[in-house]
C-alpha cells in the first residue's frame, strides 16, 4: 500500500515552486518611494526588515499546492495496492474428475479453476485436448500475487509439457490423482512425398534413398512416399521434398523459387553453412537458402565413396533433420516426474513486484482542476476586494 | 481678485493687524509707533526750546507755570516695512499624502499674500523675497495696491526647487531689508541655514516672525511597511521599515521642533508652527491678532 512514481524525474518540475514564491515575495520587498523632506530625523540604523514575508499567504499556499500537484502528475504516480487477501488457488488439470480433485485437495476454502487457457472457474466446462500445461503453469505463476498458495491437481499422466520440468517462482502443492490426459494431437499427420529426379548415371544412388525413406516409415508408418523418376519427368505439385540427382535444370530452379527444399549433388562450389563433414573435417554438404527455399548441396555424388556417412546407421535421421523433419520433443510424462521446481531467482524477483498497480493520473487531474478553479476564485476575489 | 487668499480667510483677516513691537523708524504717515519724535498724537517728552522750533509746538500752559519755553514732543506714527521671506527650496514641495494638492509652498504663498493684504490695508510698505526656487523672486518694498499685485504675481510664479542658498548669495539681503522692519520668514526650517538667517535678522534689529510649515505626515509619520524615503533637496535616500523607525523619528523630530522654538524664543523671534491640515488663519491669528504679545499696549493695538 504505497504510492510509487513511474517517472520520478518529473519531480524536477518542483523547481517551478520558486515562481509563486518569487511573485509573492517580490511584491513584498518593493519599497514605497516617498518624498520626505524631514529625512534627517529618520534613523538610518533601522533597515527595512529582511524577514521573508509573503503577500496573501493562503493564495500562495494554494498556488504552491497546485504546482506541486502538477509536478506530481508529471512524475506519474501509481498506487501500489498490496495483494488482496491472498486466497489459495487450486487449479485442476482438465481430464481430472472434479470429485477426485476435491478429494485430493481437501475441503479448502480456495479459488477453484481449471488449468486451461484463461483459467475458467471449475463450474465451467473446458475442452480437454491441446492443453499446454507447462505454459499455463508459468502464466498462472506469474499472474498470482506473491503470497497466494497454489495447489495443482494433475492426473498421473501429464500431457502438454515442453522440454523441461516447469520452473516456477513459488512452491506448488502438486497433487496427483489417477487419470491420464489425452495426448495432444500429433503435430502433423500429413503424408510427405519425397520426389527423386535422377540422371541415368545416378541411378545407383536410388537405393540409399529408398532405404532412408523406408527407415523413416518405420518410425511413422506410411507417412513418407518416395517418387523416383528420371529427370525429365516434371515434379508433381503435391511433392514436399525433392532430391535432384541430375545436373541443375529449370525444374530445380522453379522448385526452389516456389520455396521448396531440395537436395542437389555435385555442387562443391555452393555457398552455405556446413551441414555434414567427414571424419577429417572436410565439408561434405552445405545448406543454404536458394531462391525462396532451401538447398542442400552435396560436394560429390550421392555415393558411398563421395559421402561415407551414407553407410552410417543414422543417415536416415540426418537426412530427415536436414530436410527439416526432426522428431518433436516428447510432451507426455508421468506427473510425478514433472513436479515443478522452485526457481529462487524468479521467486526473489517476483517478491518485489507489486501485486496491483493503479495509475492515479485521472484523480490527480481532477484535483488539479478543482484547485485551479479555487485559485482563480481566490485570486479574482481578492483583486475585486482590492479594487473596491 | 486675489486667488492666493481663499475666501474663508478674508473674514479672519479683517480682525488682524500688523503691529511692530519696536518703533518703526521710517518717515511719513502711518499707523505704527515711531521712534522719531515729532507731531504725533502720543506724548513722548518735553524738551527745551531751541531756536528754529515751530512756535506752535511750544507748550504754552507749561510756559505759564514755569516761565520757560518747552516744546512738547509726540511720537510720530510712521509706516512700517513688512517683508515676506519665502523659502522655495525643494523641501517646500512636500505635501501630505491625504492632500497632495496642498504643498507647503502653497500655504507659504497664502500666508505671504495675507501679510501683504494686512500691510496694504494699513498703508505700510511691503516687499517679497523668495529664496531658492526655480526662479528666485525679489520685489522691492513699496506700498499700494500695485505693489500688492506685483508681489502676488511674483508669488504665483514661484515654484519649489533647489536648495537653500549659501551665505554669499544672501549678502544683498542685508542691504535690502533695512531695520527696522517686520520680517515674516515662511519656511519649514529643515535646513538650519534658514533658522540661522532668521536668528541673524532678529539679532540685527529686524523684527522677525517665523512660521514653520510642516506636513501632517511629518508630524504623525503615518507610514507602515518598507519605505524608501527620498529627500527632495539632496536626493538622499533612506530605506527603512516605517513602523520600526516611527517612534524614534517622532521623538527626534519633536525634539528638533522644540529646540527650534526654544532658539527662536531666546532670540525674541515670534515663532509659530503651522501644520498643513490645520486652518490657515491659525498662524495668522497667532502672529497678528490684536492683543497678542506683539502689541505694545491695548490702546495702541486698537
Amino acid at each position: 500500500m504505497s504510492i510509487a512514481l513511474l517517472a520520478p524525474l518529473g519531480l524536477a518540475a518542483l523547481a517551478a515552486l520558486a515562481l509563486p514564491l518569487l511573485i509573492h515575495l517580490v511584491r513584498r520587498l518593493e519599497l514605497t518611494t516617498t518624498e520626505f523632506a524631514a529625512l534627517r530625523w529618520i534613523s538610518e540604523r533601522v533597515r527595512p526588515q529582511r524577514r521573508l514575508r509573503f503577500e496573501r499567504p493562503w493564495l500562495l499556499l494554494l498556488r504552491l499546492a497546485l504546482l506541486a500537484l502538477l509536478a506530481l502528475l508529471l512524475a506519474r504516480p501509481v498506487w501500489q495496492g498490496d495483494a488482496p487477501v491472498a486466497r489459495p488457488w487450486i487449479v485442476v488439470a482438465p481430464g481430472v474428475a472434479l470429485a477426485d480433485a476435491r478429494a485430493a485437495a481437501g475441503a479448502v476454502d480456495a479459488e477453484w479453476h481449471w488449468l486451461a487457457p484463461r483459467f475458467p472457474h471449475v463450474d465451467e466446462t473446458v475442452a480437454v485436448t491441446d492443453i499446454p500445461i507447462a505454459s499455463l503453469l508459468r502464466e498462472l505463476d506469474a499472474q498470482l500475487p506473491a503470497g497466494a498458495a497454489l495447489t495443482v491437481v494433475v492426473p498421473e499422466q501429464l500431457a502438454g509439457l515442453d522440454g523441461e520440468r516447469p520452473r516456477l517462482a513459488r512452491a506448488v502443492d502438486w497433487r496427483i490423482v489417477p487419470g491420464r490426459m489425452r495426448e495432444t494431437a500429433s503435430p502433423s499427420t500429413d503424408r510427405i512425398r519425397v520426389a527423386v529426379r535422377y540422371a541415368r548415371d545416378a541411378e545407383a544412388s536410388l537405393r540409399y534413398l529408398r532405404a532412408a525413406v523406408a527407415a523413416w516409415n518405420q518410425d511413422e508408418p506410411g507417412r513418407y512416399e518416395l517418387d523416383a523418376q528420371p529427370a525429365e519427368v516434371p515434379v508433381a505439385d503435391a511433392t514436399n521434398r525433392l532430391v535432384w540427382l541430375a545436373p541443375p535444370a529449370a525444374a530445380l530452379t522453379r522448385w526452389l523459387d516456389r520455396g521448396g527444399v531440395a537436395l542437389v549433388v555435385n555442387d562443391g562450389e555452393a555457398d552455405g553453412e556446413p551441414l555434414w563433414r567427414d571424419a577429417g573435417g572436410r565439408v561434405l554438404a552445405k545448406i543454404a537458402n536458394g531462391g525462396n527455399g532451401r538447398r542442400i548441396a552435396l560436394s560429390g555424388a550421392l555415393t558411398a565413396t563421395d559421402l561415407p556417412l551414407l553407410l552410417d546407421a543414422d543417415f536416415p535421421q540426418r537426412l530427415r533433420a536436414a530436410f527439416g523433419g526432426a522428431t518433436p520433443a516428447p510432451t507426455l510424462a508421468p506427473a510425478a516426474t514433472m513436479r515443478p521446481r522452485v526457481d529462487t531467482g524468479m521467486a526473489a524477483a517476483s517478491a518485489h513486484l507489486p501485486a496491483s498497480i493503479r495509475p492515479l493520473d485521472a484523480w490527480l487531474a481532477l484535483l488539479i482542476a478543482a484547485l485551479f478553479l479555487l485559485e482563480r476564485f481566490m485570486a479574482t476575489r481578492s483583486r475585486a476586494e482590492n479594487a473596491a | 481678485m486675489n486667488s492666493l487668499i481663499p475666501p474663508e480667510l478674508r473674514a479672519p483677516l479683517r480682525g488682524l493687524r500688523l503691529v511692530a513691537r519696536h518703533g518703526a523708524g521710517g518717515d511719513g504717515l502711518g499707523q505704527h509707533a515711531s521712534r522719531s519724535r515729532g507731531a504725533g498724537l502720543e506724548f513722548a517728552q518735553y524738551r527745551a526750546y531751541e531756536p528754529g522750533d515751530e512756535l506752535r509746538r511750544i507748550d504754552w500752559k507749561l510756559y505759564a507755570r514755569s516761565d520757560r519755553y518747552f516744546v512738547r514732543e509726540a511720537e510720530r506714527d510712521s509706516p512700517l516695512t513688512a517683508w515676506a521671506i519665502v523659502d522655495a527650496s525643494a523641501s517646500m514641495r512636500q505635501a501630505d499624502a491625504a492632500r497632495p494638492d496642498l504643498r507647503k509652498l502653497d500655504a507659504a504663498k497664502t500666508l505671504a499674500a495675507c501679510l501683504f493684504e494686512l500691510a496694504l490695508r494699513q498703508g505700510d510698505r511691503f516687499g517679497l523675497l523668495a529664496l531658492a526656487g526655480a526662479a528666485p523672486a525679489f520685489v522691492h518694498a513699496a506700498a499700494g495696491p500695485r505693489q500688492r499685485d506685483r508681489c502676488t504675481l511674483a508669488l504665483a510664479r514661484l515654484a519649489a526647487a533647489g536648495r537653500w542658498p549659501d551665505a554669499a548669495m544672501l549678502a544683498p539681503l542685508w542691504e535690502r531689508i533695512q531695520p527696522p522692519a517686520v520680517v515674516l520668514v515662511l519656511s519649514d526650517f529643515f535646513d538650519d541655514a534658514a533658522a540661522e538667517l532668521a536668528l541673524r535678522l532678529a539679532a540685527a534689529r529686524r523684527e522677525v516672525l517665523t512660521v514653520q510649515l510642516l506636513g501632517a505626515d511629518e508630524r504623525d509619520f503615518p507610514f507602515a511597511g518598507g519605505h524608501r524615503f527620498r529627500d527632495p533637496e539632496s536626493g538622499a535616500e533612506r530605506r527603512v521599515d516605517a513602523a520600526a523607525v516611527r517612534r524614534d523619528y517622532l521623538e527626534r523630530f519633536g525634539a528638533a521642533r522644540v529646540e527650534l522654538a526654544r532658539r527662536f524664543g531666546a532670540a525674541g523671534v515670534r515663532h509659530v508652527e503651522y501644520v498643513l491640515d490645520r486652518p490657515l488663519d491659525e498662524p495668522l491669528r497667532a502672529l497678528f491678532a490684536a492683543g497678542t504679545a506683539n502689541a505694545r499696549g491695548p490702546g495702541r493695538a486698537a
